[in-house]
């Protein structure tokens, strides 16, 4: 169990133990409230299906973002451990031997981080149902927690299993010689083999935006417009994210080039696309929750729009809804936000494992005369350089996101025809983003901040 | 000080562990490295030549003694005062060329004024294109580190060092990851440019190597056991033998 002391082990675990217990909590939520809807209004279980579906998208949502951080932080940790696992397969182990010692790492972690989520979902799920209580005044409830609540437990830790698989890939293509010789020249992580593998991804993009497109057109003359374009952003919002690595160095060499020309922020903006699978993913996980708050924002202010300039002077009317709209747009922009927290910790881990993979460019570039300011710097803007991607393509997807929601829902206004309106972008969320953004870059380069500054160009230029 | 030396040791000592363990890397060590010359630091393993190097190059603290760069004290100085110090007075070559795999050679060769922020003056700018043509990197200006052969890795880094025409360049053994074509061509790169002018300081334990050198120090347990002028590589491995027995007997 040695291995748990690992860099990036506890980060896996971490994201175990939050995506398990967001799981658990959201259904406790869900059932709480199922009681309450029945105690109240004698509901015979609609609201609680309907709040079920909606919950198991979230905790889909968050146990994704999950995955795809657990997976890339396998895949940089095999990376770092080339060497001795070429050093096992020199000795006579096989490949697969040395890959199934690593996917059974992850279901080890995931086991302690998820059954660490559980005991902290319970905690708040009888805590949280006492404080409701006393304070709606509801009658006393039974079992805060059920046995089926714990569904998020078993997933999460075959998420981790499998999320360890895929991430340790690599591991089949160390060669035993590569524990010989002096410095073998680190082979690039293996890079997107060609379109092909992104086909499927292209053409559900493909498809996703034709439907928007029909839903929106659909939408000018019926609400219905809402369940074309629907399927359409599921499936184009999938293939985005399935063709990260096609999608996202581009967006990033683009942020890159803001940076300027000095060789500090070169440095740090090459660095992010040093490993382009690993980065993108990285950003993807960010870019999800983002796309998603925003779109959230703009779907229902611009529903509000378009439904005021339908109706007028109905001012009264849409000032309900817009109430409406907000809290329910609130409560989805906060569940959406925890993936976006399970996605700052990868972010986090990528960082630190890039800094201590990178001891020894460290330690000559502090030979040659960087200053540990200068090394500060450079961390903090390779941490920029990733969330202010993410930032700009969420927000621009959410915001086409959230607009072709409320026009193919609204389109038609009240007995009006075809009506468009611009997307209107409520301040709030961007505000709430942008702040979240900085601070998360902020955190994110603090760990490895202090590891580069530390690093001495002795101890790394000897460590060859 | 005297205005003949590059940089220069008095009475230095490194140790390292505490008690029993304690294991003493250098022992009252006091030499000068003369300026324009190219000295070769020569010795066994663990006779302390690596961290003789780093102490003058201000990359380790001595635990007594001082060190001078040019005429500049180093020992006492903080992080900040020592990096800026290496930015502007040394240069570095070493075994694993350790260029930045991310910037190409033209950056690579930069790296040292662009860390100072600053652009190379007309006459720096010549000195880098002469350089450049000398070490046949011409053409390769555009590429990264990994699309180079080890030789021609060596031969940026060598760029990179002579660029700013540093106080003093510390090489440590340059030619260790280079077959021995190779090694002899960025030897003889290195007494060029010595004789050019340029102060070099070269750590090795290969007689081949130090035979190059205008100048060569022979380390043994922390301590300079011998300062010869130029040798031939057969002096040198016979003075290496003759330790060698010595310290067996």
């Amino acid at each position: 169990m040695t291995f748990l002391r690992e860099r990036g082990m506890g980060a896996s675990i971490l994201v175990a133990a939050l995506s398990s217990a967001f799981g658990i909590t959201l259904l406790a939520i869900t059932a709480y409230i199922g009681f309450l809807s029945t105690s109240a209004f004698g509901d015979s279980g609609s609201v609680s299906i309907m709040l079920l579906v909606v919950s198991t998208v979230f905790i889909g949502i968050a146990l994704y973002v999950g995955a795809i951080v657990t997976s890339n932080t396998f895949a940089t940790i095999v990376a770092g451990r080339t060497r001795q696992i070429a050093l096992m397969r020199l000795i006579g182990s096989t490949a697969s031997a040395e890959r199934r010692r690593v996917a059974t790492q992850g279901l080890v972690v995931g086991a302690i981080g998820s059954a660490a989520g559980a005991i902290l979902a319970t905690a708040i799920a009888f805590g949280g149902s006492a404080v409701a209580g006393r304070l709606l005044g509801a009658p006393p409830y039974e079992d805060p927690v059920a046995a089926w609540m714990f569904v998020p437990v078993i997933v999460v830790i075959l998420t981790t299993w499998l999320a360890a698989w895929t991430g340790s890939r690599r591991v089949l293509t160390v060669t035993p010689s590569e524990a010989l010789g002096g410095s073998v020249a680190r082979s690039r992580e293996e890079l997107a083999r060609g379109r092909g593998k992104f086909a499927a991804a292209i053409v559900m993009g493909l498809l996703g935006i034709l439907l928007l497109i029909g839903g929106v057109v659909a939408g000018l003359v019926t609400p219905l417009g809402l369940f074309i374009a629907f399927p359409g952003g599921i499936l184009s919002f999938t293939a985005i994210v399935m063709a990260a690595p096609l999608i996202m160095p581009p967006v990033l060499r683009l942020v890159g080039r803001l940076f300027g020309g000095s060789t500090t922020a070169r440095m740090a903006a090459t660095n992010a696309l040093r490993y382009p699978e690993r980065s993108s993913r990285m950003a993807i996980g960010v870019v999800v929750g983002v796309t998603l708050v925003v779109m959230f924002g703009v779907a229902s202010q611009t529903f509000v729009s378009v439904t005021l300039t339908g109706t007028g002077e109905e001012v009264a009317d849409a000032t309900g809804i817009q109430e409406l709209l907000d809290v329910l747009s609130r409560v989805m922009m906060a569940l959406v936000g925890f993936s976006a927290v399970i996605a700052g910790v990868g972010l986090v881990n990528l960082l630190t494992i890039g800094v201590v993979q990178r001891r020894t460019e460290l330690g000559l570039l502090r030979a040659l005369g960087l200053t540990t300011g200068q090394i500060r710097r450079m961390v903090m803007l390779e941490a920029l350089h990733i969330t202010l991607a993410s930032t700009l393509l969420g927000l621009v997807l959410g915001v086409a996101y959230g607009w072709a929601g409320a026009q193919s829902l609204g389109g038609s206004g009240y007995g009006y025809r075809g009506l468009i309106v611009a997307p209107a972008v409520p301040w709030e969320p961007v505000v709430v983003i942008v702040a979240a953004m900085a601070l998360l870059t902020l955190i994110a380069s603090v760990a490895p901040t202090r590891l580069a500054t530390r690093i001495s160009p002795v101890e790394a230029l000897a460590a060859e | 000080m005297d205005n003949s030396l590059a940089a220069s040791v008095a009475h230095l000592t490194k140790t390292y562990g505490t008690g029993d363990g304690i294991v003493t890397a250098l022992d009252d060590v006091s030499v000068g490295i003369r300026r324009g010359e190219f000295t070769a630091i020569m010795g066994p393993s663990g006779s302390g030549k690596s961290t003789l190097m780093h102490i003058m190059a201000g990359l380790d603290a001595p635990t007594s003694g001082q060190a001078w760069i040019g005429d500049t004290e180093i020992t006492g100085l903080n992080d900040k005062e020592l990096t800026l110090l290496r930015r502007r007075k040394a240069g570095f070559i070493f075994q694993s060329f350790n260029l930045v795999p991310t910037l190409d050679v033209k950056a690579n060769i930069l790296l040292p004024f662009d860390l100072d922020n600053r652009a190379p003056d007309p006459h720096e700018m010549r000195r880098i294109q002469d350089l450049v043509d000398q070490l046949g990197l011409g053409r390769r200006l555009a590429h990264r580190p990994h699309e180079l052969s080890g030789g021609q890795q060596q031969r940026v880094a060598i760029a990179r060092a002579l660029a700013a025409a540093p106080e003093l360049i510390f090489a440590d053994e340059p030619t260790g990851n280079l077959d021995s074509r190779t090694g002899r061509e960025v030897l003889r790169i290195l007494r060029e440019s010595s004789a050019a002018g340029q102060s070099i300081a070269m750590v090795t334990h290969d007689p081949i190597a130090a035979s190059y050198a205008d100048r060569v120090l022979y380390l043994g347990d922390g301590r300079i056991v011998a300062d010869k002028p130029r040798q031939t590589a057969e002096q040198i491995s016979a003075h290496m033998l003759r330790t060698e027995q010595e310290a067996a007997a």
